[in-house]
């Protein structure tokens, strides 16, 4: 065959497969069966599909468990992954009509982009919990699960599973060793480093390499200036270069200028490295999140917890210092940890609600609420037990105190606005931008929108 | 002369078909669906809106996408040359008669079939100015200047990626050359000794220029590996700080999955796509279509 000939030939295969196989970003036709579940079979049984990265093992065992002792006739088929390996498999399976029957999601952005494969979650919350059902929850989380809806557009396309409260973890052994106090304005928190530098640990441990933890602390900061602004600027009530968005890229800056922060903060990621030296008994302070009462899991065998965290007994939660001139006391930042969702194309629906309400209130969200994964999105769950006064005392003031306190959100709606505060965050603390420059860069980014 | 008949013809297909079948379907199809992807304005799971070449236009205005470029411009030769070099002189050493010259060659070999997020992990903690290993042995030698932030400096951070990226593939080079030096006639070498020719002579004049293929080899599959690096790059340090180690590939990941851009990601792989062809064009052009094996243009 000649080479005009073998063109020809390859450009035909090239056509064909392309017409049998559709285009990118084409509409397709809705799934019949390739939902990956499978309805009926042997004794009617049926088998309800889920894929996410979290929760894990062992708290998604027995949340299964719980879920299947309750359900007769209904099994449950879990995929668990990391988080990156996750996103690229739910992507490739809205694309390709292969969502399983219920999937984690995160509040915002990821939800927003699967809506329209997603199926609005009001009617399953009616139909288990009955018509006041939102009353259950607590607000913040309800709020998230429908950040970024179109307006006038009231589905919830995912439901909050766990809350979460951004704030700053002591280590209370050193603390008593040193002397030490919680540092409650900025000045305080300036000195932390000066006075305990070269005492073998790092006095505050910043894992700034990944965006969410630096978007998150923003936040923090920004509603500590001027509450409320950040959000305002977001939906283009005011600039992003206001005076107090500039200020919150200002002290930003200081944690790494003023020394506050260890040298090499912005190469060390939160997960594994900063969390696996506070953890150690090597750092004071940790800018985290209340995910950190998951290392003493009362449901976990005791031995394999490290000694600090056993029981929370190592461990002090406080929020993020006043700033000077800003509100009197420190803001409240969180919202829902993530979601769970239900495939529009599910042919198990009914099956996939009860597993999801299950999951964040019923039986399984017990199971998963013992393991102190996080705290609860529904309000007065609590652990059956715990495995010391300390760690009921934290879970108690994070659960019962602050989280019906938190108004402002840890997530932006918008990614293109996430992305931009994420690169003008890490131009700063690398010093390739002034505060000013920073929020004018985001400022840039909102214009495009 | 044999007549070629139209059953032979049919013949001859049926044996090409399921590879042809395979390129069709693992190859040509994922390119145009990536191409048209990179045509529209496409969140990955709705409807994409058809914008043309507008994601092109975007990209030629894009910094970050630029400084892909500058990065990928510096890792291409600040990677392969030290690789290469590096890995013939180990690849020279290790072909003389040495006592446990093939436990030196695996040990030299294995960073290279350690898994890239293994390695990144290791050399972050090593890296890590307060409590790694090479901040710690630089202190207790009284070389405090030494606790640098390799990988939080963005002037720093690609050329510490980048080490470590030799690091890890030097032993490769070294085993593509290994394989090289068996295929030269040592007779040569041994004409040369007797014309009076030292070590050096040898290598640079005998050695060096019967490597060719095998330079070459290596610079093609490094100029497509340079371009892929993801791995290394996404644990070490994310692309940051600031984008001072972005590559194309961790670029295109992040604008699909945490933007959610995934026509603006197609577009930047079509980039990729389009240099890593380029190359190879370039290089076959240049070197002839048989470079890698050896033959003559």
């Amino acid at each position: 065959m000649n080479r005009r000939h073998t063109w020809v030939a390859a450009g035909a295969v090239v056509a064909a497969a392309s017409l049998v196989a559709g285009c990118a970003g084409t509409a397709r036709p809705a799934a019949t069966d390739a939902t990956g579940s499978q309805a009926g079979g042997s004794g009617g049984a049926t088998t309800v599909t889920f894929r996410s990265w979290a929760p894990i093992d062992p708290a998604l065992g027995g949340m299964i468990d719980a879920f299947e002792a309750g359900h007769e006739g209904v099994t449950v088929d879990a995929t668990t992954m990391g988080g990156p390996d996750y996103w690229v498999d739910l992507a490739a399976r809205v694309t390709s009509s292969t969502m399983s029957d219920v999937v984690g999601l995160m509040p915002g952005a990821q939800t927003q982009q699967y809506r329209d494969h997603l199926l609005p979650l009001n009617d399953c919350a009616v139909r288990v919990w009955g018509e006041d059902w939102e009353d259950k929850f607590h607000p913040i989380a309800l709020d998230q699960a429908r950040l970024g809806n179109p307006e006038g557009d009231d589905n919830y396309y995912g439901l909050p599973v766990l809350s979460q409260i951004m704030n700053i973890w002591a280590n209370s052994e050193i603390m008593e060793q040193e002397g030490a106090t919680i540092p409650a304005t900025w000045a305080e928190l300036e000195a932390v480093t000066p006075t305990y530098e070269g005492k073998g640990f790092t006095p505050f441990l910043l894992g700034a390499k990944e965006y969410w933890l630096n978007t998150s602390i923003y936040l923090e900061l920004a509603n500590n200036i001027s509450p409320g602004t950040v959000y305002q600027a977001e939906d283009g009530e005011v600039p992003w270069t206001d005076p107090a968005l500039v200020q919150a890229f200002e002290y930003w800056q200081k944690l790494f200028t003023d020394g506050i922060a260890q040298p090499g903060a912005n190469a060390l990621a939160p997960y594994p490295d900063a969390v696996g030296m506070f953890e150690a008994g090597d750092a004071l302070f940790l800018p985290l999140g209340s995910q950190w009462i998951q290392q003493s899991d009362p449901t976990a065998d005791q031995d394999t917890i490290a000694p600090l965290s056993r029981g929370m007994e190592g461990y002090e939660p406080f929020l993020f210092p006043t700033i000077p001139g800003g509100a009197d006391e420190p803001q409240f930042v969180g919202g829902a940890e993530f979601l769970f969702g239900i495939a529009k194309s599910s042919t198990n629906q009914e099956q996939a609600c009860d597993l999801i309400t299950d999951w964040i209130a019923g039986d399984g969200g017990q199971v998963l609420i013992n393991t102190l994964f996080d705290l609860p999105a529904v309000k007065g769950m609590e652990p059956e037990a715990f495995t010391s006064d300390k760690q009921r005392d934290i879970y108690r003031l994070m659960a019962d105190e602050w989280l019906p306190e938190v108004k402002y959100s840890r997530y932006f709606k918008e990614p293109k606005i996430e992305t931009a505060v994420a690169d003008a965050l890490a131009a700063v603390a690398a010093g390739s931008m002034t505060p000013a420059e920073a929020a004018e860069s985001v400022q840039k980014v909102y214009d495009t929108l | 002369m044999t007549r070629v008949t139209l059953r032979d013809r049919l013949a001859s297909f049926a044996f090409v078909l399921p590879a042809l079948i395979l390129f069709a379907v693992f190859v040509a199809y994922p390119i145009f669906y990536n191409l048209q992807a990179s045509t529209l304005q496409w969140n990955g799971a709705s409807d994409g809106t058809f914008v043309g070449l507008g994601n092109y236009g975007e990209l030629l205005r894009d910094p970050v996408f630029r400084k892909t470029l500058v990065n990928s411009a510096l890792w291409i030769p600040l990677t392969i040359v030290p690789q290469a070099l590096i890995g013939l002189a180990f690849a020279l050493m290790l072909d003389q008669p040495l006592r446990f010259r093939n436990v030196y060659r695996a040990l030299l070999f294995i960073p290279a079939v350690l898994s890239p997020v293994v390695v990144g992990i290791v050399w972050s903690q090593i890296l890590d100015p307060n409590h790694g290993t090479f901040a710690t042995v630089a202190r207790a030698l009284g070389f405090d200047s030494l606790q640098l932030n390799f990988l939080g400096d963005p002037d720093t951070a690609l050329f510490a990626v980048m080490a470590v990226n030799i690091w890890m593939f030097t032993g490769m080079s070294m085993l593509f050359y290994l394989a090289g030096l068996q295929l030269i006639d040592h007779s040569l070498f041994e004409a040369a000794k007797i014309d009076g020719a030292s070590f050096l002579q040898r290598t640079t004049r005998i050695t060096f220029p019967l490597l060719r293929t095998t330079h070459l080899t290596l610079l093609l599959l490094g100029i497509i590996g340079s371009l892929k690096t993801f791995e290394l790059i996404y644990v070490m340090t994310s692309g940051g700080p600031f984008h001072a180690t972005e590559m194309l590939p961790t670029y295109a990941f992040k604008q699909g999955f945490q933007v959610h851009e995934v026509g603006y990601a197609s577009a930047i792989s079509v980039a990729l796509l389009v240099i890593a062809v380029g190359a190879a064009l370039l290089m076959t052009r240049v070197f002839g279509a048989g470079f890698l094996t050896g033959e003559k243009k």
